[in-house]
């Protein structure tokens, strides 16, 4: 048992990691061609724009259309169809946590491809300063907000104030890349327009091409560019704390050194820093393990299922992880 | 069965005799001269010849002091501070228990903290110069001329307040001590005024460890009655003095005796 | 002065140096039973480097004062680091010329060793690195530079919490590494800075392996030999240091399989933490260890602290490592120079914890006010732990042997009372 607990500590987790992506990725993008349907309340970017090719829906799709209801209807069948969506939307969180983020969401491993394109190239990558990081980390929560008020907002109009327009039915939608760059992967780029239809159409879908912009020249200088912004993210990090997968960290053993931090692609300092909290699931990790991997402390941090320890730093698989990825890199 | 210990300080040899419930059967102190290891068999020799006992008797002798590694016919060796905090603690649990133990000696003075049981908690030693040593005591005698066991009769006979002694080096204190005779003041007043100076420093050093109620006071200047009047001013606190203060680090060594041999023996 | 009687006096001052260093190694090799062979190479090493000449290094040699200079830099412009933090009494005297007579043993005798002709070993030494960490330690440098050295100051931020220092330290590491390049007269490249970082993996991983190995109860090594070893990483070749470590580690465990151990199972295991031993000042470890106790743990400079933290680099490329190797050296350091020391109150309470001692014993050099400083938060969080701890303040001079020794006795004997007491 402890031989294997070893070999598992050993793991070089970005060569597993890699995998796994690349498995979700055919899954969610091709999955619908093998008639394979995870359902609407996924809570990963599988995005609904993608036609045959989905093998299941991103939840804030179906979410804003949810949330598109009256006080009323709240009570209703509809309310219900909120709950119970909302509901299998937990139990697919509960089992991996945040790590829909860091080892299934396919607009994930996008923006990880593009990083390893990068690294070919030999250029730096860019961080933010820790002001300028501070300043940005609750845009996520902000765009949370407004997903769901907007929709609810539409439905509930107050009397004597106008109604919003119907083109802001599912506002993040309309702005988020990932309704660009994933049709693209089947071929479909039927999103990649400026709607003139109407007024507020075109501001919205001119907004998404923008974000696009940005989204792919950040997304090549930053690792992962778009999660710092992800409203699914702030959805996720309401319940981090009590998913069955946890980040776990023994702050007696840690000593600052910080190499979590630094590989950490969401720049989470408090991985490093916070030597008092046990549970340490931040709302910006994506649960890559990254971190774990590379810890030179024995059993200072560690992923646990339902409290059992699947993945644990230690001090020879530091070692041995080092080596050979300095070996690798020759 | 009977145990010893014996103190080899730099200036004088202490030699304790204790039976199996602890109690003091003899005691003895000499001088150690230069040739301290001949001294010191003669004065344990002497002690048991003194109390009728058996060299044979003798179950086992702990050594403490300075010359305690040099002293073979020792079966173990301690720390003098050890030591001393065993035997202060001993005696002091008559008067109700001491907390802090200070221990005035020939060449350094010392403030040992114990817990209830008698173990060292914290020590501190003033061990870099002579101030506020026995030392400081020998000097100011010899400038005053009189004899060391007067200084404390002439404290006691002082009205009024003595002059601060400021010196911090016994040294410079001499000269200090021939300007105040020369400005007229009187021996007595000097003399209390030393023992105030030496008092002032030893609380100092006494306050690193803490003091609680009680302190035990022991090493040969608290044969000094002037001097230990003056140290329970300036600590504040209710001052223990055993009758022969020079012998409580080698009763310490002697219970200790006993305690190593009852844990060999069963 | 006419250089006839200057010389003379230095070479007196290297003969003093090379008999305080025959004491102590005669001290460490015949007054412990038993010692283990692989520590053969150690005392070797140290008989040739400091009682006889040792072989030039044949790179070039850049001098460093700390640990905090990262030396993989060094390495991986193919030159060799030598810290010249220097232990000898008779080199304290002369720096004395130097710096005022209250002030740290250490940089004393750091500068009376450059103030003279240097060693085989250093010979063609004209860079010095020096790092801007305690008071004494900066003005150091400057006195240093008018000896006739090149010097680089290092700029260390006096705090390691906020971002801004670390990104004042990533400046200065970077500064660095352009001075390095030139006074090497090379470039640093990626193929170089990698090799570094893996002989100085492969060298922490020994260690590490050693540190470990400390961990056994009864005790497997002693301190003054753990001692010996890390002072020895300051000037030897780093592969041959590394392969004679990692012969003794092997020694070891055969050792702890057969059951030899090194203390007796009673001896009190000590934690040994505050101003660096640095050889031959190895006087306050063997009086512990002569007085029978054993030191199973540090936390000091010359030994664990310079030894134990591990560089982890996410994209192995320039930019990337050269800001690993200066997180590496910043982040984790607790040495007392900074504005906060809870990492290193932390680190002392779990390697009190993890290595089961029974009291620590603090060092510091008379006139190094960080650590004189710091003494009080330390003792005050190991005593909330329950641990005991001695308090020493010494210097170089051997003039105190005889009054350290009765505190260590008595400190060592309440160690056993307690162990007594609570097996009772």
């Amino acid at each position: 048992m402890n031989r294997l607990r070893s070999w598992v500590d050993g793991v070089d987790i970005r060569r597993f990691r890699f995998w796994v992506q690349l498995a979700s990725f055919f899954i969610l993008v091709y999955g619908g061609y093998f008639y394979i349907n995870l359902g609407n309340s996924l809570p990963t970017f599988s995005c609904g724009f993608n036609g045959d090719g989905k093998g299941g829906i991103c939840y804030l799709l179906p979410l804003q259309h949810q949330m598109h209801i009256s006080w009323d209807a709240l009570l209703g069948w509809r309310g219900i169809a909120l709950g119970t969506g909302f509901l299998t939307f937990l139990a697919w969180l509960f089992v991996l946590n945040k790590a829909w983020c860091g080892y299934v969401c396919p607009f994930g491993t996008i923006q990880d491809w593009m990083t390893k394109l990068r690294q070919l190239f030999g250029i730096r990558y860019s961080n933010y300063s820790l002001e300028t990081f501070n300043k940005l980390k609750n845009v996520k929560y902000l765009l949370l907000i407004l997903l769901l008020v907007i929709p609810f907002a539409m439905a509930n109009p107050v009397p004597g104030t106008g109604h919003l327009p119907d083109d802001l039915a599912t506002p993040f939608c309309k702005i988020c890349p990932a309704r660009m760059v994933m049709p693209a992967f089947t071929g479909d780029f039927s999103q990649w327009t400026v709607d003139f239809s109407t007024g507020t159409a075109m501001v919205m879908t001119s907004l998404g091409m923008l974000v696009l912009g940005i989204f792919l020249v950040g997304a090549f200088f930053n690792k992962r560019f778009f999660c710092f912004f992800c409203p699914m993210s702030a959805l996720h990090a309401l319940f981090a704390n009590i998913a069955f997968l946890k980040l776990k960290k023994t702050g007696e053993k840690c000593t600052r050194c910080g190499d979590c931090y630094r590989v950490c692609d969401m720049q989470i300092k408090a991985i490093a820093d916070d030597v008092e909290s046990k549970v340490i699931v931040k709302d910006d990790c994506m649960l890559c393990l990254k971190c774990v991997a590379a810890c030179p402390e024995e059993g200072a941090l560690k992923a646990t299922f339902l409290g059992i320890p699947i993945y644990e730093s230690t001090e020879a698989g530091f070692f041995k992880r080092m080596d050979k990825k300095r070996k690798e890199a020759e | 069965m009977i145990f010893g210990g014996i103190d080899i300080g730099s200036t004088a040899i202490k030699v304790a005799l204790v039976d199996e419930e602890d109690r003091l059967l003899g005691a003895r102190v000499a001088a150690t001269g230069s040739h301290f290891h001949q001294n010191a068999v003669e004065a344990l020799n002497g002690l048991l010849a003194e109390q009728g006992i058996d060299r044979a008797q003798l179950g086992f002798l702990t050594a403490t002091g300075y010359g305690r590694k040099l002293f073979r016919e020792a079966d173990d060796v301690i720390s003098e501070i050890t030591a001393n905090a065993i035997g202060a603690h001993k005696v002091g649990l008559a008067f109700g228990g001491v907390e802090t133990i200070i221990n005035i000696g020939g060449q350094d003075s010392k403030a040992i903290r114990i817990d209830a049981e008698g173990n060292v908690v914290n020590f501190v030693m003033n061990d870099k110069c002579a101030a506020g040593t026995g030392r400081f005591l020998d000097v100011a005698a010899r400038n005053l001329e009189i004899d060391l066991e007067e200084l404390g009769e002439y404290h006691f006979r002082l009205s009024g307040t003595p002059p601060p002694i400021n010196s911090t080096c016994a040294v410079f204190a001499e000269s200090e001590v021939i300007g105040l005779l020369a400005a007229g003041y009187s021996k007595e007043a000097i003399c209390a005024g030393i023992h105030f100076s030496i008092a002032r420093r030893i609380a100092r050093l006494a306050k690193r460890v803490g003091i609680d109620r009680r302190v035990y006071f022991d090493g040969g200047p608290a044969l000094n009655r002037g001097l230990a009047a003056a140290m329970e001013q300036e600590l504040d606190a209710e001052l223990v003095i055993p009758e022969i203060p020079q012998i409580t680090t080698a009763y310490g060594a002697a219970i200790l005796a006993r305690e190593t041999w009852s844990e060999e023996n069963g | 002065m006419s250089t006839e009687v200057s010389d003379i006096r230095a070479r007196n001052r290297q003969t003093q140096q090379a008999m305080e260093a025959a004491a102590v190694l005669a001290r460490i090799q015949t007054e412990f039973p038993d010692n283990p062979a692989g520590m053969r190479y150690f005392y070797d090493l140290f008989q040739k480097t400091y009682c006889e000449q040792s072989a030039p290094h044949g790179k070039p040699v850049i001098g460093t004062t700390c640990v905090q200079i990262p030396e993989e830099l060094i390495y991986a412009l193919d030159a060799v680091p030598v810290r010249l933090c220097n232990g000898t009494y008779a080199f304290d005297q002369a720096g004395a010329e130097f710096m005022p007579t209250k002030s740290c043993s250490l940089v004393k005798a750091t500068l009376g060793f450059l103030n003279q002709e240097l060693p085989a070993h250093l010979q063609g030494m004209r860079q010095v690195i020096n790092a801007t960490t305690c008071d004494q330690k900066t003005k150091a440098g400057q006195i240093i530079e008018q000896m006739g050295y090149e010097v680089h100051h290092l700029e260390v931020p006096r705090s390691k919490d906020s971002e801004q220092a670390r990104d004042y330290w990533r400046h200065s590491v970077a500064q660095t590494a352009r001075f390095l390049e030139q006074a090497t007269h090379r470039k640093l490249t990626r193929r170089g800075l990698r090799t570094a970082i893996g002989k100085v993996a492969r060298a922490q991983q020994a260690f590490r392996r050693l540190h470990a190995l400390r961990r056994e109860k009864p005790s497997v090594v002693y301190g003054k030999d753990v001692f010996l070893i890390t002072n020895g990483y300051f000037f030897d070749d780093i592969d041959r240091w590394t392969e004679a470590l990692e012969a003794l580690n092997q020694e070891l465990e055969e050792r702890i399989q057969k059951g030899i151990n090194a203390a007796p199972k009673r001896a009190p295991r000590i934690l040994f933490t505050g101003s660096p031993p640095v050889f031959p000042n190895l006087k306050l470890p063997l009086v512990i260890e002569q007085a029978g106790g054993v030191i199973v743990a540090d936390e000091t400079c010359s030994s664990n602290r310079m030894l134990y933290d591990a560089v982890g680099v996410d994209e192995w490329f320039l930019y990337d490592m050269v800001d690993a190797v200066a997180d590496r050296h910043l982040k984790p350091c607790t040495c007392p120079i900074f504005s906060s020391n809870i990492d290193r109150q932390r680190r002392l309470l779990e390697l009190a914890r993890s290595f089961e001692v029974d009291g620590v014993v603090y060092q510091a050099f008379a006139g190094c006010q960080v650590y004189e400083i710091e003494q009080q938060s330390v003792t005050a969080a190991l005593t909330e732990a329950g641990v005991p701890s001695l308090y020493v303040e010494t210097d170089y001079s051997p003039d105190d042997l005889g009054q350290l020794t009765t505190r260590v006795e008595a400190f060592l004997e309440s160690l056993r009372s307690r162990r007594r007491r609570k097996r009772q």
